[in-house]
């Protein structure tokens, strides 16, 4: 039993575990920061780690529907 | 476009990534990405499969540490 409550107390205190998506592979910073913020403010996102430009969200399809709406700079390809 | 993978995020303690680390090296088949020493992102059909395995590596360092340190 006290195996058991030790084991429960590891996965309690030193680890936490989140199902959702990994956004990651952006163009460039000002993609990520923009779809970055716009999770947060959806109140989605869960983690951050902006050195690499990953994020973590429990829900996407607002999201998706965010970079569907962008309109492309640069690049130059419509569509 | 970014890429969006579905996942759970694990958030953990040094140590504790080091088990998951050991258990994926193994076959590669637990983790889709590695960020740093605390946190991955697994593939969620072997979460739970993962959590029984550290359950059981924790087990065996749970047991060690009492053989060799207490009473």
């Amino acid at each position: 039993v006290v195996d058991q409550i030790r084991l429960w107390q590891i996965e309690g205190d030193r680890m936490r575990a989140t199902p959702g998506f990994l956004f990651k592979e952006f163009a460039g910073e000002e993609e990520y920061r923009g779809a970055v913020e716009y999770a947060d403010t959806l109140g989605v996102l869960v983690w951050r780690n902006d050195g690499k430009r990953l994020f973590f969200v429990t829900r996407y399809e607002q999201l998706m529907g965010y970079f569907r709406n962008k309109p492309k700079k640069g690049a130059g390809a419509a569509g | 476009m970014p890429k969006a993978t579905p996942g759970v995020l694990v958030q953990c303690d040094p140590s504790i990534k080091a088990i998951i680390n050991k258990i994926d090296a193994e076959r590669n088949d637990y983790i889709i990405e590695d960020i740093d020493d605390e946190t991955c992102v697994v593939k969620e059909s072997k979460y739970k499969e993962l959590q029984e395995r550290l359950k059981e590596e924790l087990k065996d360092t749970v047991k060690e540490a009492e053989e060799s340190g207490s009473d």
